[in-house]
């Protein structure tokens, strides 16, 4: 007996030890329930005064047998920093103060005037994020903006996230960033970081004009967004009085104005392709769709992007692919000299001509003064991006990085007035696909 | 003499150990003090300890001895007696600072919403049986580690690689020296690799080229610690001193996290496993010095004994993290000096007779 039970204590102590390290390493100690729970998924943030407003799209998931089981609501909370607000949120939605299911960060027009790390700053403190959310600045409040129903989408965070997919970003629609690209590049020694500028318009609605690079329609964020603002702020102000038991009520009754605004307000498009710059964590202006384009093309890798231009009196759209773009800065005689390069394949995609099927088989061989003008179109958007950067002392393309980097005697130098000092020349080989 | 341990589990030791005790909090402090010159401390600290890995190994090839029957052979029992309870502290030691991190790594990565010392509490049940065993149990574990670590690092490096930006450490080495070799002495309380060698000396059958074995072995953990330094210095840049838990931060960027979630977590819980025995080696070894100098060979009790004083630490000091954190970067270098790099130099001057 005595010796069975010596041979069995081993085995007994593993499977102890196995069946607590399961529980450990699973966290089936911390066993949630998922219908007892809720996600924010996205955040909205605006000042107001002293304070910031902090809007959290909550996802709550429900009991269903099939098809949709997730329900959205806005709650919003405030205080004097981030953390204040997101406290009172969580305090609302019952969720552990973390935000490891957010994955957008909306940041209000006004926040123009505030410190961007200021506003940002609680998502970088110890772990209370991962730096994978996906940031932008919107048109108008945050607010709003999360409250407004959306065509592509359920919910319009989703919505938003895909006008800033990486996707978007291959084809230089878009300048993507995260809380951990902004923060890199703002505390670089170029202190200039980016995001899109989000905007919302009325569904089916175009702007004319932009010579083929047309965005949006009308803007209609402001109208639709009232249904929504205003649930929003009941919630708010209700919270912001009440405490945790108000707060529950106007979290839940934010949640309900924002579907019923779906209901009654005008479907909404967003699109992302301006872009927000900053420079010393203050904000810095906007580039228009072409500056962005720009900047794309040379921050990030392109698969296909669109440029459209004219040649031989007959507007074109063509498309670059295998697009590789970059900046290099060398020190020659004293003068900084900047060298931007830009390569790629073009193919026709379109032209403002009655179609020849017979052309369409040479759409990949393009004649060289299509090539000569969309060479043109790149350099003068890459020019208007530069010229846009030396007049604000924004650094977005890293000029001061490369100088530090590539060329540390001369930093010192440099340093301060490299943007208006440096000499620009440009290497752009738009050439034919085939 | 038994022979207890085998050179092939000697070099998994030296390789797995050493890399997976040093990817949570040390990349975070070394980038908070270094910048893009994260890298180089490390490597200072690492050639240094592979050179004491080395001379030790090669020890190895003149003598049959354990270190125990040197000390005894040279300055009598009583003084190896002492020493054997001197290094039984210094393990403790040892296990401290790993052991804080781990509390607070598994807390943060895996299990947030419960207090952190619950959660770490089943950690002491493996702890206790684990320290009771010998040197057979620490070689057969390094065997069951050696493939989890390979398959789990593949995994992570392959999600992170591509996320690096190389240019992250220009311009080179313009961090002052005096900084570079004071983080590397901060540091230093990280490097204890060449006493599990001295514990290990006579407990294995020295061949030919063992030496070279055993120290080529401690080099690649090394590089394996820088890879991965550069990866979370390449990743995050000069913000890396913000990002603690380095390991777990490196493959958040990988694009298909966004659409299948955190597979990554999978590579980091077997991680994890050979972490926590990399942790217990330290114990094993406090028991080892504990029967060595007491002569009290009930292994079991001592290995209760001990995991109940770390246990209190862990206890008493258990909002205290950063105290130790600081007392251990700004003092301990001297203890991990002597213990780590002296004495077993020092093995090199005692009296030993010639392999038989």
């Amino acid at each position: 007996m005595k010796e069975s039970i010596k041979r069995f204590t081993p085995i007994f102590y593993w499977l102890v030890i196995i069946a607590l390290l399961c529980l450990f390493f699973t966290n089936d100690f911390g066993l949630v329930d998922i219908h007892k729970t809720s996600l924010i998924v996205a955040i909205g943030i605006d000042p107001a005064g002293d304070e910031v407003q902090v809007t959290a799209q909550v996802a709550i998931p429900q009991p269903s047998q099939s098809g949709d089981n997730v329900q959205y609501v806005e709650v919003q909370g405030s205080g004097l920093t981030v953390a204040d607000a997101l406290n009172e949120i969580n305090v609302k939605t019952g969720t552990y103060p973390k935000l490891l299911f957010c994955k957008l960060i909306l940041i209000g027009e006004e926040c123009q005037n505030e410190e961007l790390f200021r506003i940002l700053g609680c998502f970088y403190r110890r772990n209370y994020s991962e730096l994978t959310a996906l940031v932008a600045m919107c048109k108008g409040k945050a607010q709003e903006m999360l409250a407004l129903p959306a065509t592509i989408a359920p919910e319009n965070s989703t919505a938003i996230q895909k006008v800033l997919s990486e996707e978007l970003k291959k084809s230089a629609n878009v300048s993507t960033a995260n809380l951990k690209s902004i923060a890199e590049a703002n505390y670089s020694v170029s202190k200039a970081c980016y995001m899109p500028f989000v905007e919302a318009n009325v569904q089916g609605t175009s702007e004319s004009g932009g010579n083929g690079d047309n965005v949006g329609g009308e803007g209609g964020g402001s109208q639709g967004g009232s249904g929504g603002s205003q649930s929003g702020e009941n919630g708010g102000s209700q919270s912001g009085s009440g405490g945790s038991q108000n707060g529950e009520g106007g979290g839940s009754q934010g949640g309900s104005s924002s579907q019923s605004g779906g209901k009654e307000g005008q479907q909404m498009e967003f699109t992302a392709r301006k872009t927000a710059v900053f420079t010393g964590g203050k904000f810095a202006g906007i580039l228009d769709e072409q500056q962005s384009f720009a900047l794309n093309i040379l921050k990030n890798e392109i698969n296909l992007a669109v440029i459209p231009c004219d040649a031989d009196g007959i507007h074109y759209t063509v498309g670059l692919k295998s697009a590789k773009g970059g900046t290099k800065l060398k020190v020659n005689d004293g003068v900084p000299e900047l060298t931007v390069s830009f390569k790629a394949k073009a193919q026709i995609q379109g032209a403002k001509i009655v179609l020849d099927p017979q052309s369409v088989m040479g759409d990949d061989s393009v004649k060289p003064s299509i090539l000569e003008a969309a060479n043109e179109e790149v350099i003068a958007r890459v020019e208007s991006l530069i010229k846009h950067c030396s007049e604000t002392d924004c650094d977005v393309l890293g000029v001061r990085e490369l100088l530090h980097k590539y060329n540390y005697k001369y930093y010192e130098a440099f340093k301060d007035d490299i943007l208006t000092r440096m000499r620009v020349s440009y290497k752009v080989d738009v050439q034919s696909l085939n | 003499m038994s022979m207890k341990i085998s050179v092939r589990q000697i070099c998994f030791i030296m390789l797995v150990y050493t890399a997976v005790s040093k990817f949570i909090l040390y990349p975070t402090v070394l980038g908070y003090e270094n910048g893009r010159d994260i890298l180089f401390p490390a490597l200072i600290d690492f050639a240094v300890q592979a050179v004491i890995v080395w001379a030790l190994s090669f020890l190895c090839s003149r003598t049959d001895k354990t270190f125990f029957q040197l000390v005894e052979g040279t300055l009598g029992n009583i003084t190896a007696r002492i020493i054997y309870g001197l290094f039984a502290m210094f393990f403790l030691v040892c296990t401290l600072v790993p052991l804080f991190e781990q509390k607070v790594y598994v807390h943060v990565i895996f299990s947030d919403t419960l207090p952190s010392l619950l959660v770490f509490i089943p950690f002491f049940f493996f702890a206790v049986y684990a320290a009771a065993k010998g040197f057979e149990n620490i070689g057969r574990c390094a065997d069951i580690c050696f493939p989890l670590f390979i398959i789990a690092m593949l995994f992570i490096i392959a999600m992170s690689v591509t996320e690096v930006k190389w240019n992250n450490f220009l311009p080179v080495l313009k961090t002052p020296a005096t900084k570079i070799f004071g983080s590397s002495l901060a540091t230093m309380y990280r490097f204890f690799e060449p006493c599990w060698l001295l514990m290990f000396m006579g407990h294995f059958k020295y061949k030919k080229g063992d030496s070279l074995k055993i120290t080529v072995s401690y080099v690649i953990g090394a590089f394996v610690v820088l890879f991965v330094l550069a990866l979370f210095y390449g990743i995050y840049g000069d913000i890396s001193s913000s990002r603690q838990f380095a390991i777990a931060r490196i493959s958040l960027f990988f694009p298909a996290i966004d659409t299948v979630g955190r597979i990554d977590l999978v590579a980091l819980y077997v991680l994890e496993v050979v972490m926590l025995f990399a942790i217990v080696i330290n114990m094993q070894l406090a028991v080892h010095c504990i029967c060595k100098c007491t002569g009290y060979e009930n292994r079991a009790v001592i290995s209760i004994a001990v995991n109940a004083v770390l246990f209190l630490i862990l206890l008493f000091f258990d909002n205290k993290f950063s105290a130790i954190f600081t007392v251990w970067s700004k003092w301990m270098w001297i203890v991990f000096a002597v213990f780590a790099n002296i004495i077993p130099l020092l093995a090199w001057t005692m009296r030993r007779r010639g392999r038989q």
